[in-house]
């Protein structure tokens, strides 16, 4: 009886790869990682930012990120979210299976051959 | 990071989570302001772009969650709080329902020891009866030597048990009691695989001249033994015979007939001598038969069928037209299922009206609770998460009616002796709380909460949250549907109330009316009756007579006796008399092809009419003088006088009683003889001494308190012969069972229409609150306009009046129609009997008054400034 995790317009899974694949190049605070994804996204993707926390919170609950509270540059307290090993294996298998997939539906919708 | 502490450190975790949303919020203010918005935009825009902070929050909370019990813990807890709050509304609605689900779960439990428990014994479903298929229906008797030939000749079989049910005397010490046995075969025990608590089963090759034995049942070793371990290896005396005690049957074995417990087992090839067995022609056993393990019904069948050929084809005689059949488990189960569907879908009405009430009553509630609805519905909670939150209201509404439910039906177990006849015997279905009875319970609980709870769920949660938040409570037109849906619900439950109460009236009438029947004796005496049967114990006639004589001679001389006699049978038992005698009378012709009438009789002692006070209209009573030698007399009823002489003197005729000539000495008054409500008909008493028998009744006419003197009477009956059992009987107990059809009548009438007037008061309660709390601010506006308590209270209880007028008059018109159903069971009372309609209406009146009363008097204390100032 959950709420749905993410808007209708994204796969399940989506948003965690996103937040993992940007979390492996740095260590991000939540505001931060939200802007990162919408800038990296060309603002695409309309998630709202808060749907952005329970996914970090399934990611913390499965040890794929780990958190810890840092003071920002702009003197807040914030929790800082890092990559785990486990996290960063997850991330690889997931983006193959992306593609794998995103190869499978390009076929399909493929033009011509049959 | 471990999910344990995170759960329990929930307090530091939601302040680590909003403050971390705090931050990003402050973050992106700051963004904002900074690209020149003014601050409260940037905030604003800042959320919009965020979403839902507390469904973000919950979401992030639910993925620590061990899966969804916080939530249920939760639920439950704020559940009770809102059912403490509202006491009243709480014991209503859990009694209401513990009502239905009790009744539900006694019928069933009833259903479920009459009809759906398998055969006592282990694997019961390696069990099945064998019926023979006969032109007159299937037929479940069967000969000792069909049965022994069955039981040699198939091999689909482990065996076939054989049974057959009989009646003995026990004796202990000075007193004799009925009991019921079975003769078994002696591999009954090992075939139904039950082994006794203490002791042994029948060795099973028990056969010829071995000394008697008996296993007797739990029940009768704890009801005449005190549950005496050392029992065992002991003599007991059955019918004049002494008997070693084997064994104790388990405490929930009551052999094979539901309803009529088994007292003890005898084995029937000891009782009986092998010639006494050998009558193919005498079907006096039941049959059933353990399939091997590994064979199917069908090839059980099949073999049964082929035997059963292979019988009638050697003993054509008597094996004749008789079809083999076997009735399995789930056959049995199949044949069940009518009855079991009529009785459980009438109590299953019971239960419907009673959800249809409470599912009102949560209606009324959630009238109220639009608002709190409405306010978290805004604030984010998700609309499922609040149905689950309200269903759980209904759950535990449910769970707490439901163990009151279970005590109902347990306490309702005890009340079965006050269902059955009287009788010798301790009869009654072994009713009892089982898992499966108890899954029954569950089962249909989890049903209720679903057809009480949805429903005011759905509404509470339907209202778009404007309206309701801005307090807004003015109905649409689909509500007015709902309310008048209630309204014609509520009208039916009191019209069948007034219906129920009408015919209890009539038939509590009735019964008290039958109660100054004038029954042809007298039953303000205090009488006893001590049954003899030195039959039993293997006197003949003759040596009956002399026994009856002294037992009467010695009974008159005890102090505190005003008189005693005997008869053959007493009046209004079992006993009663459907015996005739075939009479001819001289002058009076008979329809062609008859040659005499049947006329019902009773052999009786010298002052019998004395002693039960039945007058005689005119010549004489036996004397002592009328006996074998002396000639043969006879004394008539009023009824057999004026319809075989109307108008003529009878007395001194001669009928011809079964081929004996008798002279007509007397008239007595008509006296009752089977039934309460038998019409007079033609009845004889015949001198004791001129009709022996051996049994009898001895009748003793005592001054005032009974109790001593059956003790002496006993006494001196058991110097006299103590192998003659005695059984003793009142007139207060015979009168009880001559009753006992009425009184269940109107007892079980009367049940049905306390609950059907308790139930319809809750319905009007439901209907009158949810109205109240529905129309509060426009008695607040009254009030605030000088409306004062009289005219709210005049206006609240009217509108319930109303409803209950209509129900009366509804119910009226139906009892006129359904009392006319009644006429033959009434006795000295019309179906319009005025008194018990007047009482039924009157009483209907009184119980709506109350239940209007009470939300009326709420709707007196709504605070006009409270009311008003909520528009």
């Amino acid at each position: 009886m959950r709420k749905p995790e993410l808007q209708r317009d994204l796969f399940p899974g989506a948003l965690e790869m996103m937040i993992l694949r940007t979390l492996k190049r740095q260590p991000l605070h939540g505001y931060a990682l939200a802007q990162t994804i919408k800038r990296n996204s060309n603002d695409l993707l309309h998630i709202e930012e808060g749907s952005l926390y329970p996914a970090l919170q399934r990611l913390l609950k499965s040890e794929l990120v780990k958190a810890e509270w840092r003071t920002s540059s702009t003197n807040r307290r914030v929790r800082v979210y890092k990559l785990t090993a486990a996290g960063a294996k997850h991330l690889e298998d997931e983006v193959s299976r992306f593609e794998r997939m995103l190869e499978g539906i390009t076929r399909v919708l493929a033009p011509g051959e049959s | 990071m471990n999910w344990f502490q995170r759960t329990f450190s929930r307090r530091r975790f939601r302040s680590e989570l909003s403050e971390e949303i705090r931050a990003h919020l402050d973050e992106m203010t700051e963004e904002l302001v900074a690209s020149g918005l003014p601050p409260d935009e940037a905030r604003a825009a800042a959320r919009r772009q965020f979403g839902n902070v507390s469904l973000v929050e919950e979401d992030s909370r639910q993925v620590w969650r061990w899966p969804r019990i916080e939530d249920f813990v939760i639920d439950v807890r704020y559940g009770l709080r809102m059912l403490l709050k509202n006491p009243g509304f709480t014991v209503v609605a859990v009694l209401t329902l513990a009502l239905g689900i009790g009744a539900n779960t006694a019928m069933f439990s009833f259903a479920e020891a009459a009809w759906l428990r398998p055969w006592s014994g282990e694997s019961p479903q390696q069990l099945a009866k064998i019926l023979a298929t006969t032109p007159q229906g299937p037929d479940g008797m069967f000969s000792f030597p069909d049965y022994q030939d069955l039981s040699a000749q198939v091999s689909a079989f482990e065996g076939i048990a054989a049974w057959s049910r009989h009646m003995k005397t026990l004796r202990i010490g000075a007193d004799s009691q009925y009991v019921l046995d079975d003769l078994v075969s002696p591999n009954y025990f090992s075939i139904l695989r039950v082994s006794p608590q203490l002791g042994r089963a029948f060795a099973t090759d028990l056969v010829g001249n071995t000394p008697p034995v008996v296993i007797i049942s739990d029940s009768l070793w704890k009801r005449a033994f005190h549950a005496d371990p050392a029992l065992v290896g002991k003599p007991v005396w059955l019918t004049g015979q002494s008997y070693t005690v084997i064994g104790i049957a388990p405490p929930h074995f009551h052999g094979l007939e539901p309803g009529v417990p088994t007292d003890l087992w005898l084995p029937a090839t000891t009782e009986y001598a092998s010639s006494e067995l050998a009558d193919r022609g005498d079907r006096d056993f039941e049959l059933l038969a353990r399939v091997r393990s590994g064979v199917s019904a069908g090839q059980a069948r099949t073999e049964l069928q082929t035997i059963g050929r292979r019988l009638a084809h050697t003993y054509p005689a008597v094996d004749k037209a008789r079809d083999l059949a076997l009735v399995t488990q789930p056959e049995r189960l199949r044949d069940a299922l009518v009855p079991v569907f009529l009785l459980m879908a009438s109590v299953g009405l019971v239960m419907l009206i009673c959800c249809a009430n409470v599912a009102g009553l949560l209606l009324a509630r959630a009238e109220t609770r639009r608002s709190e609805v409405a306010v978290r519905l805004a604030l984010g909670a998700g609309r499922l998460r609040l149905l689950r939150q309200l269903l759980t209201e209904s759950f535990l509404l449910t769970a707490s009616s439901a163990l009151l439910g279970l005590l109902f039906a347990e306490w309702s177990f005890t009340l079965q002796p006050a269902f059955l006849p009287p009788s010798e015997f301790p009869l009654g279905l072994d009713l009892r709380l089982n898992p499966r009875v108890v899954a029954f319970t569950v089962l249909m609980s989890l049903v209720t909460v679903l057809v009480i709870g949805l429903v005011p769920a759905l509404q509470a949660l339907k209202p778009s949250l404007v309206p309701a938040l801005k307090g807004d409570v003015s109905r649409g037109l689909a509500s007015a549907r709902r309310i008048a849906l209630r309204d014609v619900l509520v009208v039916g439950e009191i019209a069948l109330a007034v219906v129920l109460l009408t015919a209890s009236g009539l038939l509590v009438r009735s019964l008290l009316s039958s109660h100054s029947i004038d029954l042809g004796f007298s039953t303000r005496k205090s009488l006893v009756f001590f049954d003899l049967v030195p039959g039993i114990a293997g006197y003949d006639a003759e040596r009956s007579s002399a026994l009856f004589a002294a037992a009467a001679d010695q009974t008159t001389r005890l102090p505190g006796v005003i008189r005693s006699a005997f008869a053959r049978r007493v009046l209004l038992s079992d006993s009663g008399g459907g015996a005739t005698l075939p009479v001819a009378i001289p002058g009076i012709t008979l329809p062609q092809g008859q040659q005499n009438i049947p006329i019902k009789f009773n052999a009786v002692g010298v002052g019998y009419f004395q002693t039960v006070g039945t007058r005689l209209l005119a010549g004489r009573a036996f004397s002592p003088a009328d006996d074998s030698l002396s000639g043969s007399v006879v004394i008539i009823s009023q009824a057999m006088s004026s319809q075989f002489w109307p108008g003529q003197d009878a007395i001194g005729r001669h009928i011809l009683a079964a081929g004996k000539h008798r002279q007509i000495i007397g008239i007595v008054e008509n006296a009752k003889i089977n039934r309460i409500h038998e019409a007079p008909e033609p009845y004889m008493y015949l001198p004791f001494a001129q009709a022996p028998s051996t049994e009898g009744t001895l009748i003793v006419e005592t001054a005032a308190d009974t109790r001593p003197l059956v003790a002496s009477v006993r006494n001196r009956l058991r110097d006299l012969d103590p192998n003659v059992p005695v059984t003793v009987r009142t007139l207060r107990y015979l009168m009880r069972q001559a009753f006992w059809e009425d009184q269940m009548a109107a007892n079980f009438v009367v049940a049905l229409a306390l609950l059907g007037i308790f139930l319809g008061a809750v319905g009007l309660y439901a209907v009158i609150a949810f109205t109240v709390n529905q129309r509060r601010h426009e008695i607040g506006i009254r009030m605030a306009l000088g409306a004062g308590y009289r005219n709210v209270l005049g206006m609240v209880m009217l509108q319930g009046l109303k409803l209950a007028a209509s129900a009366a008059a509804i119910g009226l018109l139906a009892s006129l129609v359904a009392t006319r159903l009644l006429a033959s069971a009434l006795y000295g009372i019309k179906p319009t009997d005025p008194i018990s309609f007047a009482a039924s209406i009157t009483l209907v009146f009184l119980v709506a008054l109350l239940a209007c009363y009470i939300p009326a008097r709420r709707a007196t204390r709504v605070d006009p400034m409270v009311a008003l100032r909520y528009e």
